[in-house]
């Protein structure tokens, strides 16, 4: 889509301050200052009486070399790597089924899609624990069925990740769904007069061309893993402990703000790094998808 | 030249899309090697038709037979027809080469094989250079090449052609129609074509199916379709026309028959056998009146034995389009009867303006009386 | 029509809409429940936990005035401040203008609890502590770039001749804009101030930082519930949020193309 043309020439400054400079600032208070704050603390001694003293070191990052948060890093990375795939191997064939459905199906296929997601995570959580609990709804099932003992399905990685996926799995279909809607259908006509069967075609056509999708969907999928705090809490147990709790935990319970600082720069670092990656992938990829 | 072998035979194919759209009852039989068209406005069902041959579009009613074999019963991806899109259909993220492979590819053929078919195909469309680049990097009409190599490749029994023209600038567009023609009558291959553009169909077909509103309004070769159409609405969509309802008024000299137009002028006709009083609606092509000298011809005067003498008349010129190779003129003829005249530009038709009085003839032959 | 997708593909999409959905039907159907435990299906149908909801000050406290308020404040400051930075964004001209487009949308890519606690830590050095105002600093945040999306989509869907002729027929530029362009926005601006409400109710990440130690907002209350003294009144609590989400996304699809959101 075209951009609508501007009206103003460059060098208006009182107008276009007057437009962005609101929310410009209010970022620049809320959201830039803050997370300088957080760099800079990150480097401060943490005192227990005190909680942070104005000297500098390097402690806060070197502890995160010790077992404990080394553990706790890459089982988060682990988690949400499990999620990120399968997300993307469910989310596949929805993407494609929504993408090429008709009007009345789409809208009601997005609005189920979007309403998980707009709900507050608690609530996501609280019917999975109502599913997954000892007294919860498999657990029933099963005793129905003559099972003697339940399953012990809460405070598991597998329940951290099922909670994951259910929630990340629409900003894995938006992104892959949008890609195969350029997709022109007379490239997989094409596809198919040339021999190739359904999933041929699926495979060498619409998979490659809709990567950008994926790699979106992707980028944000694991971005919410690697955050999660409500889900691993709720339903993880000692098991399936990640990294948002650390900080959760480091911030208001034991006040160890460096602490928190550190990891907190650690994972907006990574978060960075994968958006790069992420913007440095579609750019090249953009110039194939010129051909229609 | 054609076959006498029947290669595709569409038998009573129909298509329901709603209670009030239907495409077909359609029957017709594509010989084999022939370049057949199917030409009509949008809406008319030809891609509907060509769809359905290809396996995109499911019959609701009838059969497809391709060698004698049952067609329409196949997935799009076993039948084997070749489909050339109108948007080219190429895949941007393969080169030249990995496009026009691809269905080499998947039916496993080997590597060297593949390279072998591909370079001999980019030679014969004449693009022995571009395997490397994409899609994207290529003109409109080098694309097209690319489309139509693709499916050649493979050598199918048939090759479908979905308005593969109509993208192209209109030079290009007259040019990739000889080389289109050529490529056909060179390898052989039974095409079916769709189009809209009635001068492209006549350049290109051995014989035309003229379509409106799902149904066959005409088939036969351009020749016919263009002399002898069989209704008002084929007459009207190939080439310009003039038609003139009249009515039969009796013998008009020889063996001829002289009818009276609505606006009153007197014209000579082959032979009918219809009765005196009898409407009648006549076809005048506008290229075929002729420019005579003098002002002998009066439309009201009665007939003449001699021929030719018949069919001359005086007309006011309306206006002239000047367009390089014709003029077209719009003219009123005694009796306010209006023509859409096409001559040649030259010398002697310099001097017609609007306002100006011209005397035509138009052969009875080139007189068609239309039944429909 | 492309050819056809194997069959499989259906039931498998259902499946994957049941895993989507199972929670919120669960927590749903529990809340009609007429026993103290989470049974599903419920074994009789009653309202007792709807009651006990609105009958626990709590629970309606931060229903009613952190959470409902905050929500609308969020969307009444969002929808203003965002939508004077997408016309800024899509109108006018100056330099950087993409990167600051990027800056304006980056809260979108910012995890939730990074940027509650950077907030958090950040007002501690300010001495400021936390409330309901804090709570809605930080939701202005996080809802203002879900505007700033709509009201670009609106601006760029627009063709901006219609502008250009009102002002052939004598209108100044601001004239046009509010009678020409501002009426054609109001989908975009109703949509993004419904999201900019949504994103306000539902978080939870900000709201465990920001919020008021006497004023949790629902999501808290609930969060502390389940953790405490876990009863289906939770459940009916949770069902009214997802009825209110719910009835809000529905609203938006018929105003605007709903998908351009996320």
């Amino acid at each position: 889509m075209e951009r609508a043309e501007p009206m103003e020439r460059a060098g208006r400054s009182p107008a276009w301050a007057l437009f962005v400079g609101p929310y410009g600032i209010y970022l620049l208070v809320f959201l830039v200052l803050p997370f300088a704050n957080v760099a800079l603390l990150s480097v401060y001694l943490h005192s227990p009486t005190k909680i942070a003293v104005a000297e500098f070191t390097g402690a806060n990052y070197a502890k995160l070399w010790e077992a404990y948060y080394f553990t706790l890093f890459l089982r988060t990375l682990r988690l949400s790597l499990i999620v990120t795939v399968l997300c993307a191997v469910l989310g596949l064939p929805l993407a494609y089924l929504l993408a090429r459905s008709t009007s009345g199906i789409k809208t009601l296929g997005l609005f189920l899609l979007i309403m998980p997601l707009m709900v507050s995570t608690v609530i996501r959580v609280f019917g999975w624990v109502v599913i997954l609990g000892n007294e919860g709804l498999v657990n029933q099932a099963l005793r129905l069925l003559g099972a003697e003992e339940g399953l012990r399905l809460l405070y598991t990685e597998g329940a951290v990740v099922l909670g994951l996926s259910q929630q990340s799995l629409p900003f894995m279909v938006l992104p892959i769904m949008a890609a195969i809607e350029r997709i022109s259908p007379s490239l997989e006509e094409a596809a198919q007069n040339l021999g190739a069967s359904w999933g041929q075609m699926f495979a060498r056509v619409i998979l490659p061309l809709s990567m950008p999708g994926l790699v979106s969907g992707a980028l944000l999928v694991f971005s919410v893993s690697m955050s999660a705090f409500i889900t691993p809490a709720l339903m993880g147990g000692r098991k399936g402990r990640m990294v948002g709790q650390q900080i959760y935990e480091e911030v208001l319970t034991a006040y160890n703000w460096p602490g928190a600082a550190s990891l907190t720069i650690i994972l907006s670092a990574l978060m960075l790094t994968l958006v790069g990656l992420a913007l440095w992938t579609t750019r090249r990829r953009a110039r194939l998808e010129m051909a229609r | 030249m054609p076959g006498a072998r029947v290669k595709l035979a569409v038998q009573g194919l129909t298509k329901r899309f709603s209670p009030q759209v239907t495409v077909g009852p359609l029957s017709f039989e594509v010989m084999d090697g022939e370049f057949f068209s199917l030409l009509g406005p949008s809406g008319c069902g030809k891609t509907t038709t060509l769809r359905c041959i290809g396996g995109f579009e499911t019959l609701s009613e009838g059969t497809i037979l391709l060698d004698g074999q049952r067609l329409d019963d196949r997935p799009p991806h076993r039948r084997d027809v070749g489909l050339v899109f109108q948007s080219y259909a190429l895949f941007p993220h393969l080169t030249v080469f990995d496009n026009i492979g691809f269905g080499l590819r998947l039916r496993k053929v080997d590597k060297a094989e593949i390279a072998r078919r591909v370079r001999q195909m980019l030679e014969l469309v004449d693009l022995p250079d571009v395997a490397e680049r994409y899609p994207a990097q290529l003109s409109g009409g080098q694309q097209q090449r690319v489309a139509i190599a693709r499916s050649l490749v493979l050598e199918p029994s048939l090759l479908l052609f979905d308005e593969p023209l109509s993208n192209l600038d209109f030079k290009l567009r007259i040019q990739m129609r000889y080389e289109l023609r050529d490529l056909q009558r060179r390898l052989g291959t039974t095409a079916v074509y769709v189009t809209h553009d009635q001068t492209e169909a006549l350049a290109l077909s051995d014989r035309i199916a003229v379509l409106s509103q799902g149904r066959i309004e005409q088939l036969g070769p351009p020749g016919d379709i263009y002399e002898r159409p069989a209704s008002a609405f084929v007459a009207d969509f190939i080439g310009s026309s003039n038609l003139v309802k009249a009515r039969v008024r009796g013998p008009g000299g020889g063996a001829d028959t002289a009818v009276e137009t609505e606006h009153g002028m007197v014209l000579t006709i082959p032979h009918v056998a219809d009765a005196a009083g009898t409407p009648v609606t006549l076809l005048l092509r506008p290229e075929r009146f002729q420019m005579t000298a003098g002002n002998d011809g009066d439309p009201r005067a009665e007939p003449v034995a001699n021929r030719t003498v018949a069919n001359r008349f005086t007309a006011r010129v309306r206006d002239v389009t000047y367009l390089g190779e014709d003029l077209h003129l719009r003219v009123v003829a005694a009796e306010q009867q209006p023509l859409l005249v096409s001559i040649k530009n030259s010398k002697g038709t310099r001097a017609i303006t609007s306002g100006a009085a011209i005397a035509l003839v138009i052969d009875p032959e080139d007189i068609h009386v239309l039944r429909r | 029509m492309p050819g056809r997708a194997p069959r499989f593909l259906w039931p498998f999409a259902i499946a994957v809409y049941a895993l989507l959905l199972a929670p919120l039907v669960v927590v749903i159907a529990v809340s009609f429940g007429s026993s103290s435990t989470f049974d599903f299906p419920p074994r009789g149908l009653s309202l007792r936990w709807y009651r006990a909801f609105f009958s626990s000050e709590t629970f309606v406290r931060s229903f009613f005035r952190v959470s409902q308020v905050i929500g609308l404040s969020t969307a009444l400051v969002a929808t203003v401040v965002g939508a004077l930075a997408a016309i800024g964004l899509v109108r006018l001209r100056f330099r950087g203008r993409q990167a600051v487009e990027t800056f304006f949308l980056s809260p979108l890519v910012v995890p939730h609890i990074l940027l509650g606690a950077a907030v958090y830590l950040y007002l501690a050095r300010l001495a400021w502590p936390t409330s309901s105002i804090t709570l809605l600093l930080g939701h202005i945040v996080i809802a203002t770039p879900y505007v700033i999306r709509c009201v670009t989509a609106g601006l760029v869907g627009m063709d901006p001749r219609l502008e250009e002729a009102a002002m052939s027929l004598g209108c100044s530029r601001a004239q046009a804009f509010v009678k020409v362009t501002l009426p054609l926005l109001r989908s975009s601006l109703v949509t993004g101030a419904v999201f900019a409400f949504i994103i306000s109710f539902s978080d939870i990440n900000l709201a465990l930082f920001l919020a008021g130690p006497g004023a949790p907002s629902l999501p808290v209350h609930i969060f502390a519930q389940i953790q405490f003294e876990a009863d289906p009144s939770i459940a009916a609590a949770s069902a009214l949020q997802i009825v209110i989400v719910g009835g809000l996304i529905l609203l938006v699809q018929r105003l605007f193309r709903l998908r351009l959101m996320v």
